[in-house]
């Protein structure tokens, strides 16, 4: 079975092959600026260097959040296309899992004015504390898992992607109309209209 | 030659199939303005979300109204700018996974070429011609030799004209977005109050937001005095003005160019003050005058392949590492 995994969401750019269980290709790089323009060249060279084609993929993992908003947008729009037009089931991942996929505690986004972006998850990838939105608090299980720089202690994420693979391979799989990111938080404009209305 | 053609710049997911540059197959537009009427204006973010909700749907539906598949497709054409860079960001990857995949040309175009090629989907474009571009986000007058050559005249230096009108609209009371209104509302009006011609000089810029804020001082001015605004005479007067200016430099330009031929474009081109203004001017002068039909006023991806065709036979492709801009000239 061949595999697409794409994760757009954080800091750290994944794009990945997985050939019957082993990993064929891997970019992984925490140098994700400009991933509009990265995104393609790099899903290209992954294909290339394979000698797989789009159409052998039998499976499409994508990072449907959270995090950035329009980072999520990139990776996941690339996905649900190519999952749409060559016909080929789609399964969203969490971003958060990612990032505690090598070492467990909670993984950490920062989302700005003191809230991160946090999920808990054990050495099986089972959710302690699920994906929310929330402001940052000491109470949460440490280790700290993050790419972004925090004033406590963390350590940066390790990525065990056979073991997120292995934990989502037989998930249902998607409508690709339906695939959709996880923001985890409405928009400003949105927030403030439910306030507006509540009040 | 068939072309898809993808455009999500603002408030509008839309997918087209144009063959050869001017016969549309297959339209979708899919238009979130009753999100965005909630807000009173476009909220960025809002929309981006709604584009990735609904690209695949859009194209799917295009390419099924077209009854044809991604293998009969010979090009993508998108939209790369200028816009809202988070909305332009899900056509634009859309449309490149889609050239990757499909191994096709990536056409990229400039959103103004796109708005003066509408018209090419009416009538074949006739050149050299003057081109008026009016919307939202866009005031310019652009001069072209010949297919694909844009020779930027002027441009508006502050507000876009669409969104002085959107302005006017809110502060006399009216919903967004408010420009049709103030065009309707100018019918039934008189020009009573006394408002600056706005940047009336010998440029081919234009300036709004002084009439804008001239507008926003009498209403206040009247409301402080208990005044009521007369609202029908406040937007007649505000149109003639816009109108006027508007009309004053586009004919300047036809003269000064020798140029026999005038597009408007954008979805101002659908103001009908405007449109009686320039139709009287260019029957006066002889001037060819050609306005698209309202459907190709506002954005849609037709006039995306339309010029993408063009902007193809002129050689334009993109690498998978295209990227959106919110703000590109246009050459």
């Amino acid at each position: 079975m061949k595999y697409l995994f794409i994760d757009t969401a954080t800091t750290n750019l994944v794009v990945a092959i997985i050939n019957d269980g082993k990993i064929a290709y891997m970019y992984d790089n925490n140098d994700s600026h400009d991933t509009s323009s990265k995104m393609m060249p790099i899903l290209a060279h992954a294909f290339d260097n394979t000698k797989i084609k789009p159409c052998d993929i039998n499976k499409i993992f994508v990072v449907n959040g959270p995090g950035s908003f329009t980072g999520i947008r990139v990776g996941l729009t690339v996905a649900k296309t190519m999952a749409y037009t060559l016909n080929i089931p789609i399964i969203t991942i969490s971003s958060l899992e990612v990032m505690a996929s090598g070492i467990s505690g909670t993984a950490l986004i920062n989302a700005r004015r003191g809230y991160v972006f946090a999920g808990t998850y054990d050495d099986n990838l089972n959710v302690l504390y699920n994906d929310s939105y929330v402001k940052m608090d000491n109470n949460l299980k440490k280790p700290y898992i993050s790419y972004d720089m925090f004033d406590f202690e963390t350590i940066k994420p390790k990525l065990d992607l056979l073991k997120v693979i292995l934990k989502h391979e037989n998930d249902i799989s998607v409508n690709p109309h339906k695939v959709n990111p996880n923001y985890l938080k409405l928009t400003e404009a949105e927030e403030n209209f439910n306030h507006d209305r509540n009040n | 030659m068939y072309i898809l053609a993808i455009e999500s710049s603002c408030d509008e997911t839309s997918v087209s199939v144009i063959k050869d540059g001017h016969e549309e197959v297959s339209t979708v537009v899919l238009s979130q303005m009753d999100t965005h009427a909630n807000y009173g204006g476009v909220v960025p973010e809002i929309a981006s979300r709604m584009h990735v909700e609904n690209i695949t749907l859009v194209i799917d539906e295009a390419l099924s109204k077209a009854n044809m598949k991604m293998n009969d497709i010979d090009a993508i054409a998108v939209t790369y700018g200028p816009g809202l860079i988070g909305s332009l960001l899900v056509g634009l990857m859309t449309a490149k996974t889609l050239a990757y995949i499909y191994n096709k040309p990536l056409i990229p175009v400039h959103h103004i070429a796109g708005h003066i090629y509408a018209n090419n989907l009416v009538k074949r474009l006739e050149f050299p011609l003057i081109a008026l571009v009016v919307s939202g986000g866009h005031t310019e007058l652009i001069y072209m030799k010949e297919d694909y050559s844009f020779e930027k005249l002027g441009s508006t230096l502050d507000d876009a004209v669409g969104e002085a009108y959107d302005k006017v609209a809110r502060v006399i009371g009216l919903p967004y977005p408010g420009g049709p209104l103030v065009d309707k509302l100018a019918f039934e009006g008189a020009d009573t109050y006394k408002l600056p011609l706005p940047l009336d000089d010998d440029s081919y810029n234009f300036s709004f937001s002084g009439l804008k804020s001239a507008v926003i001082n009498l209403v206040h001015n009247e409301m402080q005095r208990g005044n009521e605004i007369v609202k029908e005479n406040m937007a007649c007067s505000f149109q003639n003005r816009v109108v006027e200016i508007l009309t004053k430099k586009t004919m300047k330009a036809l003269k000064e160019y020798d140029v026999k031929n005038l597009i408007v474009a954008g979805g101002v081109a659908a103001n009908k003050g405007l449109r009686d203004a320039l139709s009287k001017a260019c029957l006066k002068e002889n001037i060819n005058l050609i306005i698209p039909k309202m459907k190709y006023c506002t954005d849609n991806a037709a006039m995306i392949g339309a010029a993408g065709y063009y902007a193809y036979k002129r050689g334009d492709r993109a690498g998978l590492d295209l990227n959106a801009k919110a703000t590109i000239p246009l050459k």
